[in-house]
């Protein structure tokens, strides 16, 4: 373990810089409390950083390095436990289960990265649309987005999932469609103080049009908001899709994902095959986790104040 | 208070218009239209055009809606051809269970997490509040569908003590032993995720409270410990609860769907998933419809709650 890198002599007990330049002289708490708090929270960051790069290589190098048949089902190996051939035994199908947990994780993480992105992209385009214009137009703006909000997540994914006929772009634009809602509300609010500031006067005073003005300076202002929000946006991909292919329906076979994975080990709770449970569930866990960890540390070096949901 | 009310009121009336009108949008959706998507592939050309005009499909696009609206407000929430049963009957049979599940959390919730987190801020940063720190971040953590499946190994394969089941008798059978039993483990599993971030908003509650002057003039006063703590820290800590629990209703209402499912409990939420899996479509709508306008009223009860208990909210209004 590494020593703190800031010493008692370096952290001043009030904010002197500040005081400097004629701010206020916040007191910043005991030294050590506050070192070993910088301490504790880049840890934590950096261990949610590693578990992703993990969880990447694992799935994407892991089937370089480890063959296994995840297209070809096999009868004669279903529900084998752990051994030496089959580190984490294999399914229902018989597929190897460690092999399987990198596929599926591929789809989780794909999905997850993709529907944040798509969500994030459209949500701060409207939030800021919706805030920059203002007026009624930002009041209905912002009454589909309350509409929406009002159904719980999970319905209105469900809902989405049984109109729309499900293949795996689709999967991902219905995730996207009920997630774009947190980034619209947050940046809209964001962009209501940012577009009274004098930058976008003077903007404006030299000509600049109104889509120069959201595009080119009021959504790069976001850019802290906009990222701390993706990073957990992720984490809910991952989970929205979890819950709907454990739900049944999600990806269609034979391609999976952990939650599909965890779905189908269900029907085998009562005969002990537990390698067809902890292990799906786990790697959700610890990835949704890690991408939290992410955010959380982000949050604070951004200095972003926002409520999550 | 009456400005208050009012504005509140109103702004949910217009969310709730919001709704309808989502639900209308994803009835228009429907692949093959809407009578095809529920008289099924095969309807004929003739039920088809009798189906349009009893629904009004066969009216231009905004009075469809208007239409639709009035069968709403008149409690007409659609047919289960399906099932052959109204969305509203369907409803009576399996809302209240997903109430009782509902509620039976929620109490578990606050008898568990308030007095956890109060002992939690009072033994703040000492080994028993870090190790109950960080079991209710794994908690939280957890997805639903995960804890379910492995209380169920746990309590039911391995040591056999709870049915795995939940209750599939009539409301009336519920306080039962064997039906009681297997109540338990939809409940708990749901209060878990609750009482994870519960027991942390209560803790962290505690603690901004217990820093603020009037601790101080009770204290100078010769009000006991105790008699701080409970007479007047706790009062005011349990005020951003009442907002929390608002708050939470559109998350606990996505968890009881996933409980019912994993433990086949027959509320709304087991009808809406089997629904789903149906593409039993006027029941999805119906339900949705019911579950975010309980959402949008339970929020507005949490505010005026929170109004009357906190009396600054009415002041800055």
């Amino acid at each position: 373990m590494s020593q703190p890198s800031v010493t008692l002599e370096e952290l001043p007990l009030v904010d002197a810089q500040a005081a400097a330049e004629g701010g206020e002289a916040k007191v910043t708490g005991s030294a050590w409390k506050l070192a070993a708090y910088v301490f504790l929270e880049n840890r934590l960051a950096v261990v949610g950083l590693g578990v992703v790069v993990f969880m990447f290589l694992f799935c994407f190098v892991g089937p370089l390095i480890y063959h296994t048949d995840q297209i070809n089902t096999d009868i004669l190996q279903l529900t084998l436990a752990p051994s030496a051939t089959h580190p984490l035994g294999t399914d229902n199908v018989g597929y190897d289960v460690l092999g399987r947990l990198m596929v599926g994780g591929q789809t989780s993480l794909e999905i997850g990265i993709v529907a944040a992105l798509l969500a994030t992209t459209f949500g701060v385009l409207w939030g800021a649309i919706a805030g920059f214009i203002g007026g009624w137009l930002d009041q209905v703006m912002m009454r589909i987005v309350d509409s929406l909000l009002a159904i719980p997540t999970l319905f209105l994914l469900l809902v989405l999932a049984a109109i729309f006929v499900t293949s795996l772009p689709m999967l991902i634009f219905i995730v996207a469609l009920v997630a774009w809602l947190v980034p619209a509300r947050l940046i809209r609010g964001e962009t209501l103080s940012l577009r009274t500031r004098e930058f976008v006067d003077a903007v404006r005073v030299m000509g600049g049009s109104d889509a120069r003005i959201v595009l080119r300076h009021i959504i790069p202002n976001t850019i802290g908001t906009i990222m701390v929000n993706a990073t957990f946006q992720v984490a809910d991909a991952i989970l929205l899709i979890a819950a709907l292919s454990f739900l049944g329906l999600g990806v269609p076979p034979p391609a999976t994902n952990w939650g599909g994975m965890l779905s189908d080990g269900v029907s085998y709770t009562f005969a002990g095959y537990w390698w067809l449970i902890y292990p799906a569930g786990l790697f959700i866990v610890v990835t949704v986790v890690a991408f939290n960890l992410i955010g959380d540390a982000m949050r604070d070096a951004f200095e972003v104040r926002l409520q999550r949901r | 208070m009456t400005g208050f009310l009012v504005r509140r009121l109103g702004q949910s009336v217009i969310v709730v218009v919001g709704v309808t009108i989502v639900t209308f949008v994803l009835t228009r959706l429907l692949p093959g239209g809407v009578a095809r998507a529920v008289l099924g592939p095969r309807a004929s050309p003739v039920s088809i055009a009798e189906f349009d005009h009893a629904n009004g499909l066969d009216l231009p696009g905004w009075q469809q809606y208007l239409f639709y609206l009035n069968q709403v407000v008149h409690g007409n929430l659609g047919f289960s051809y399906q099932l052959n049963e109204s969305v509203t009957g369907l409803l009576s049979d399996h809302l209240p269970k997903t109430i009782i599940l509902l509620g039976a959390a929620t109490l578990l919730t606050l008898v568990i997490a308030v007095p956890l987190g109060v002992m939690q801020a009072v033994r703040r940063n000492k080994l028993d509040d870090y190790f109950l720190t960080t079991l209710s971040f794994a908690l939280y953590s957890m997805p639903i569908f995960w804890l379910g499946l492995i209380l169920i190994i746990v309590f039911s394969a391995d040591l056999n003590v709870l049915p795995p089941e939940g209750p599939q008798g009539d409301i009336s059978t519920y306080l039962n032993p064997d039906q009681f039993l297997s109540l338990v483990l939809p409940v708990v599993t749901l209060a878990l995720v609750e009482i994870a971030l519960f027991s942390r908003y209560m803790r962290s509650s505690m603690l901004d409270n217990l820093v603020l002057d009037y601790v101080r003039t009770a204290r100078a006063k010769g009000v006991s410990t105790a008699g701080v703590l409970y007479g007047h820290v706790l009062r005011n800590a349990l005020i951003p609860i009442v907002t929390l629990l608002g708050l939470s209703l559109p998350g606990i209402i996505s968890g009881a769907l996933i409980a019912e499912a994993i433990f086949n409990y027959p509320g709304m939420g087991l009808l809406f998933w089997d629904s789903a899996q149906k593409r039993d479509y006027p029941v999805l709508l119906g339900v949705t419809l019911v579950v975010a306008v309980a959402t949008v009223v339970g929020n507005l009860l949490a505010d005026i709650g929170y109004a009357v208990v906190d009396p600054r909210v009415r002041v800055t209004e």
